[in-house]
């Protein structure tokens, strides 16, 4: 019922009913040729310039043009050397122009800024989405692949192809396999990601329709698009495609490790992972044939255990609760070789609780206790006197070994899975997790089934007591419930030994399993099992019907797609990165044109349908598609052809072509880091994420981390359901949904920002220190300080402005430039482009 | 640079900070220029309610155990029943349930006798001003999704939030403040997602206060504000200069607006949270101790004195994505949740209504599903998430107070008359503000988005 409301709505929310022929749709007509028009004006440079017309465009002073092509290009202030030679260039202003262009192009800059605009398309994401926001440790390697192809100036149906299916084509190469993260980032649904595969390949499909071709065909998910020629028909022929591919699994809450990572090694890291691959199929051999042989063990276990069990206390634990069961410590008499055992099993309904545990056991001088456990925990298992045990059906031992959790290493643990566990926090502090650990604390958590067992192995004969406290560490739970046995058969304590012993090799696997080489795998997709898939009614996967054959949009021109042998992916990236579809290289060349001048020559980038805005200038935009192709789809040809053009290098003013714009958040925070001298400039690479092997990650605490740097914004990490409140304050792009321009909003928030942040305080701190530093004079402070911020030298104006500010101030010098400082990071020079 | 005093420094200091338009008496005048997306709109048809407080328990409260009275549950307590439900089929060890009794009692309150348990006296003692919603049911038993389902409307997408999409419909009434504000002393399910504007204009985003020593992020002048004028004055000269250089900069006139708009929210946001004016009379009303900085108490009062202040939308979550009402393991955890907002809402609806502000201010009590009348034993003590029904309530402006509306079956199981979805729930809310959820679109890649999506249907039985 659930589904069918939503998928409803999303139907009908699609609009009025427009009667829609793909004839009648201006974008699906082939690309028209335009031969560039001879110039009809002395002011036109080229191509551009004649089929824009109108009047001779006011060409932009040097400085403004330069800063202006140098956020355009890097989204950094161009460098004051840059700034003096062109300004100092005798040639005119177009040739001089073209230098300052190639410059910044072959800055490795100028792929980090391109890059990004891309990255807001493909909605790029460093973690998934699902409800507890999984991170993806390896996405940072296709982030890296199209700042890469940018600076490569990979041709862009190659790049196209790549993403789709790199994995497939004959050039290939790892590269090419990491590429196609571009479907692996796909947003992930729900509490359990493999439950809702049908709203993530919806995304992908919506994505790649809006970021390919311009077209919204997601809204064919549920019914025929209603006003676009995409028949709902054609939804489930893309549907298949991806459904026939094997994405790569991020884990979950249910599932927290990421399987299917795609293996990318190649040379010295796929020897190392080949060797290491070898190792584990040992291990695995081994420890497969423990498993049979464990059977027995474990039986001789559990009979000897029951021939002469004594439980010598029970109970409940509630909820938040905390039991002291030994008031009065319990006196027993023990033989060596026999055993205690303590199990903590989940209570009522739901799952179970960390527990924290003072169990020790006294004869003499001589006590044995968890807290001789805190430190050394790791040092095995059976630990000395003591075993950690599963007791769901068959006792097992713990044979996850644990350094970290979550990527501290003061946490250590035993684990079977998730749970249960036996863990420590070996810390003098409180360590917050799903819940605040307390210090120095030996904590124990059953399994979803059954119970965890604290056994201890006599090595004693005589009277001991028993001192044992047990309390729920998770208030807001179920509680736990205890049972303390003592097993009076002398040879069980060799029966757990035999146990332990047997599960060796289980121990060496699982810790194995954790050196997996961690470089040699993407985020990515892989071929998976060829499927045909069928319609879903009204996009409810549980209620489908006929089978659809998996095939391209009908409205250029259809075909099917794949074999029972291949997914079709190879085949639809053909169809896209293709001369003779009408639309690729037209959406491109739209949004090369709209990042350049803030708007495009069809002001809806992700929309080339009925109800996207038609293109102001038809002929202009079929020129450029054309011009892109011939280029050998070269972005940087396009970006020489547009900024050469009197109509880029006009003087911006509101309401023309080349309006003022203000800087984006990445901009700005890269600029504040540029103008502190503070920028780190190596290119990043992945986030410091705890280990895989330790996440526990749910609804309840997702991941929530927010990792430093001072390298470019490109860099930084971004999550789905918990913003950064700077790129939330600054309108970065939201990643879970495709963002062809950014939103420009003002709001005082962004205003306190200016005046009282920490960051942009320090910032500007630094700035003053370069400024003092520079120079004794303030003329020539200010020049400098203007020359690094806005590509200019100060004015006789704002040397009274300065001057005034200097006496009004009346404080020390620093104080004063620290200030002013803030002033001039603030201005409204520094957050708009000329 | 020599820093002597200037021999006539005073009267040149006012005449510098007096250049710039950072003068107190302009902050409030600020014009409300078309090109602000804050600036105050008309509804669609005359509205009832200026101004919302939106209460969310989060976590998901036990309906038949507050609101939804069910003697019948504890009747046939234990007896078993086959239903078809989500938590049976997501968890293992469900596949028989019984049903388990209330562990509250309920009895008549106020005039109205309203039905409502021990676990809200305080509240009860208010129903007379609340229409009380049984029928409430939701798409998701997930918290994630039926909390993001409950704050936009979608339940698997992130869009737009409520108190967003009502900023965008009418714009603020205090350029001083943020026009939606959300306050809450730890990130619930969905994140930053539920105050987010998403496509809408960013200046609709909500502002995250977190109650403590700095409710707003940076609005604790760093440097003295006499300092900070100057430094803002010179601010403003330069960009004049700027402006004047270029003609018409409409992004650069807004940026130097927000700066003045900026300085006020500087002065006026933290005196709105300095409740040190408030008489004991007040403090006591909310159950709130003098000095504190946090808790419901300090959550509710803060939400009168923003509503007071012309904020539009203020949301007061109570916990976060732990430690709520999700009470799995013992419904016992409801009594100290309970407790923690039950005076400080009755205080905060008595408060409004003392001073005439319940008037046009509209007050909604919500979570984001019930929980499960019954258990996989009769006796277990927590209760499971459930969707398909649970109470919310609206108060004040345009609402019938001493009303219910809707009921669910002898069990609380499911709505039986009246079911109201969160599409209709929010139609209703938009619909007092004076706003029809059909014609409250934005465009966005290509379609008309609205907050009900396709559906909602304002709920006539809860209006005045």
């Amino acid at each position: 019922m659930k589904v069918l409301r939503t998928i409803a709505a999303m139907l009908a929310s699609c609009g009025v009913v427009v009667a829609a022929e793909p004839g009648d749709l201006w974008s699906l007509k082939p690309i028209g040729i335009v031969q560039a028009p001879a110039p009809a004006a002395s002011w036109e440079r080229n191509a551009i310039d004649t089929l824009i017309g109108g009047n001779s465009p006011q060409q932009a002073d040097r400085r403004s043009l330069v800063r202006r092509a140098s956020y355009d290009l890097t989204g950094l202030p161009p460098a004051g050397a840059l700034v003096q030679k062109f300004v100092a260039d005798p040639r005119p202003d177009a040739d001089a122009f073209v230098d300052v262009v190639e410059s910044m192009l072959a800055s490795k800059h100028y792929g980090e800024h391109w890059a990004r605009h891309w990255l807001d398309v493909v909605r790029y994401a460093d973690t998934a989405g699902e409800n507890s926001d999984h991170p993806l440790p390896h996405a940072w390697r296709y982030r890296n692949w199209v700042i890469d192809a940018f600076n490569d100036d990979k041709p862009y149906d190659e790049f196209v192809e790549e993403q789709i299916a790199g994995d497939l084509l004959e050039r290939g190469g790892s590269e090419s396999i990491i590429a196609t993260g571009y479907l692996a980032i796909a947003r992930r649904f729900g509490h359990d990601i493999d439950q809702s595969m049908h709203l993530t390949y919806d995304d992908a499909i919506d994505n790649l329709g809006k970021a390919f071709l311009g077209l919204s065909i997601s809204c064919a998910r549920c019914h025929d698009h209603k006003h676009d020629p995409i028949p709902t028909r054609d939804y489930y022929a893309l549907y298949g495609v991806l459904e026939s591919t094997k994405f790569s699994f991020p884990g979950c809450e249910p599932k927290q490790q990421p399987r299917d990572l795609v293996p990318i090694a190649s040379g010295d890291a796929l020897a190392e992972i080949q060797a290491w691959e070898k190792q584990r199929d040992i291990l695995k051999a081994k420890a497969d044939a423990e498993l049979k042989t464990q059977g027995a063990s474990a039986k001789a276990l559990k009979d000897l255990a029951a021939q002469n069990a004594k439980t010598i206390s029970k109970g409940d634990v509630l909820d938040a609760g905390s039991v002291l069961v030994t008031g009065k410590a319990i006196e027993l008499k023990v033989r060596m070789g026999e055993a205690l055992q303590l199990s903590i099993l989940p209570r009522a309904s739901h799952g179970a609780d960390t527990t924290v545990l003072e169990f020790s056991i006294t004869q003499g001088e001589k006590t044995w206790s968890t807290s001789d456990l805190l430190d050394g925990l790791l040092d095995g298992n059976p630990n000395g006197t003591w075993c950690f045990l599963d007791m769901a059906d068959d006792p097992k031992f713990l044979s996850q070994r644990h350094e970290s959790l979550d990527g501290k290493s003061e946490l250590q643990a035993w684990k079977g899975g998730d749970t249960p566990s036996v863990f420590v926090n070996t810390s003098n502090d409180p360590v917050k997790m799903w819940t605040t650990l307390p210090p120095r604390t030996f904590f124990v958590h059953p399994g979803p089934r059954g119970p965890v067992a604290l056994a201890w192995l006599s090595p004693i004969d005589g009277a001991v007591s028993i001192h044992l406290k047990i309390s729920d560490g998770h208030p807001g739970g179920d509680g736990v419930a205890w049972q303390l046995e003592h097993f009076s058969s002398p040879g069980i304590a060799d029966a757990y030994r035999n146990l332990g012993t047997s599960s060796s090799h289980q121990a060496a696997l699982a810790k194995h399993a954790a050196t997996m080489p961690a470089l040699s795998v993407a985020y990515a997709v892989a071929e998976g099992k060829p499927t045909e898939t069928k319609l879903q009614l009204r996009g409810d996967p549980e209620d489908l019907g006929e089978e659809v054959p998996r095939a391209f949009l009908s409205a250029l021109g259809g075909g099917i797609l794949g074999s029972d042998q291949s997914s079709g992916r190879l085949e639809l990236a053909e169809r896209i990165a293709n001369r003779d579809n009408p639309l690729t290289a037209r959406v491109m060349a739209n949004r090369i044109w709209a990042w350049h001048f803030g708007t495009g020559i069809v002001a809806t980038p992700n929309d080339f349908g009925n109800h996207g805005a038609p293109p102001t200038h038809p002929q202009l935009l079929d020129f450029l598609a054309r011009e892109f192709m011939n280029k050998d789809w070269s972005i940087k040809s396009m970006h020489r052809l547009v900024m050469n053009s009197a109509t880029y290098q006009q003087s911006a003013r509101e309401y023309s072509l080349m309006a003022p714009r203000r800087i984006s958040a990445e901009e700005l925070r890269d600029t504040l880091l540029v103008a502190s001298d503070s920028l780190d400039r190596v290119p990043g690479e992945g986030h410091p994420f705890p280990p895989e092997s330790s996440w526990s990650f749910t609804q309840h605490n997702p991941f929530s981390a927010e990792f430093p740097t001072d390298k470019r914004s490109v860099y930084v990490m971004r999550k789905r359901n918990r913003s950064s409140r700077f790129c939330a304050l600054f309108n970065a792009a939201d990643p879970n949904a495709s963002t062809a321009s950014r939103d420009v909003t003002t709001a005082a928030t962004q205003a306190l920002y200016f005046m009282n942040d920490p960051f942009f305080h320090s910032c500007a701190k630094k700035f003053s220190s370069r400024i003092l530093a520079h120079a004794e004079d303030t003329r020539a402070r200010l020049d400098f300080a203007c020359m690094e911020l806005f590509a200019r030298p100060s004015t006789d104006d704002e040397v009274t402005v300065f001057e005034e500010f200097a006496t009004a101030l009346a404080a020390p010098e620093v104080e004063i430039w620290n200030a002013y400082a803030r002033v001039l990071l603030g201005s409204n020079e520094l957050l708009h482009i000329d | 640079m020599p820093h002597h005093q200037h021999p006539d420094r005073r009267k040149f200091v006012r005449s510098f900070v007096a250049g710039s338009t950072l003068m107190p008496g302009i902050l409030s005048q600020l014009a409300a220029a078309e090109s602000d997306p804050l600036a105050p709109k008309s509804p669609h048809f005359p509205a009832k309610a200026k101004n919302v407080i939106f209460l969310f328990m989060t976590g998901g409260v036990s309906h038949v155990d507050t609101f939804d009275p069910k003697p019948n549950l504890t009747r046939d307590v234990g007896k078993e029943v086959k239903l078809d439900h989500p938590e049976i089929k997501n968890r293992p060890g469900y596949e028989r349930i019984f049903l388990k009794a209330p562990q509250w009692e309920f009895s008549p309150q106020a005039n109205c006798g309203t039905e409502v348990s021990s676990l809200f006296p305080h509240v009860g003692s208010c129903m007379d001003d609340i229409a009380l919603i049984r029928s409430m049911h939701t798409d998701h038993s997930n918290h994630y999704n039926a909390t993001l389902g409950m704050h936009t409307g979608s339940f698997a997408f992130a869009r737009p939030s409520i108190g967003s999409w009502v900023s965008y419909g009418l714009g603020t009434l205090n350029k001083n403040l943020p026009s939606f504000i959300t306050i809450a002393p730890a990130q619930t399910y969905a994140g930053t997602q539920i105050y987010a504007s998403d496509f809408l204009p960013g200046a609709h985003q909500g502002t995250l206060v977190v109650p403590g020593p700095e409710p707003i992020a940076n609005v604790k002048p760093r440097i003295g504000t006499d300092r900070q004028q100057f430094e803002l004055a010179a601010l403003q000269k330069l960009n004049r200069q700027h402006l004047a250089s270029r003609g018409s900069h409409h992004l650069a006139e807004a940026r130097m607006r927000s700066f003045e708009t900026a300085f006020g929210m500087q002065m006026e946001a933290p005196e709105a949270f300095d409740f040190s004016k408030e008489s004991e009379a007040t403090h006591e009303l909310y159950g709130l101790q003098r000095g504190a900085t946090k808790g419901f108490a300090w959550q509710c009062l803060a939400a009168r004195r923003l509503i007071e202040r012309g904020v539009r939308f203020v949301e007061l979550i109570d916990t976060g994505s732990s430690g709520n009402w999700d009470s799995h393991g013992n419904m016992k955890d409801h009594e100290s949740l309970a407790r923690n907002v039950d005076q400080p809402i009755a205080g905060l609806l008595k408060d409004l209504k003392s001073r005439g502000m319940l008037d046009d201010t509209l007050v909604v009590w919500t979570t984001e599903f019930g929980r499960t009348p019954f258990n996989n034993k009769a006796d277990a003590a927590g209760r499971e998430h459930h969707n398909w029904a649970f109470s919310s309530w609206l108060a004040g402006a345009g609402v019938k107070g001493g009303t219910t509306h809707g009921t669910t079956d002898e069990y609380g199981i499911s709505p039986e008359e009246d079911p109201v979805h969160v599409h209709d729930f929010h139609a209703t809310i938009l619909h007092l503000m004076g706003l029809d959820h059909e014609h409250l679109t934005y465009r966005h890649s290509g379609r008309d988005y609205r907050l009900t999506d396709v559906f909602g249907k304002v709920v006539d039985g809860v209006l005045s």
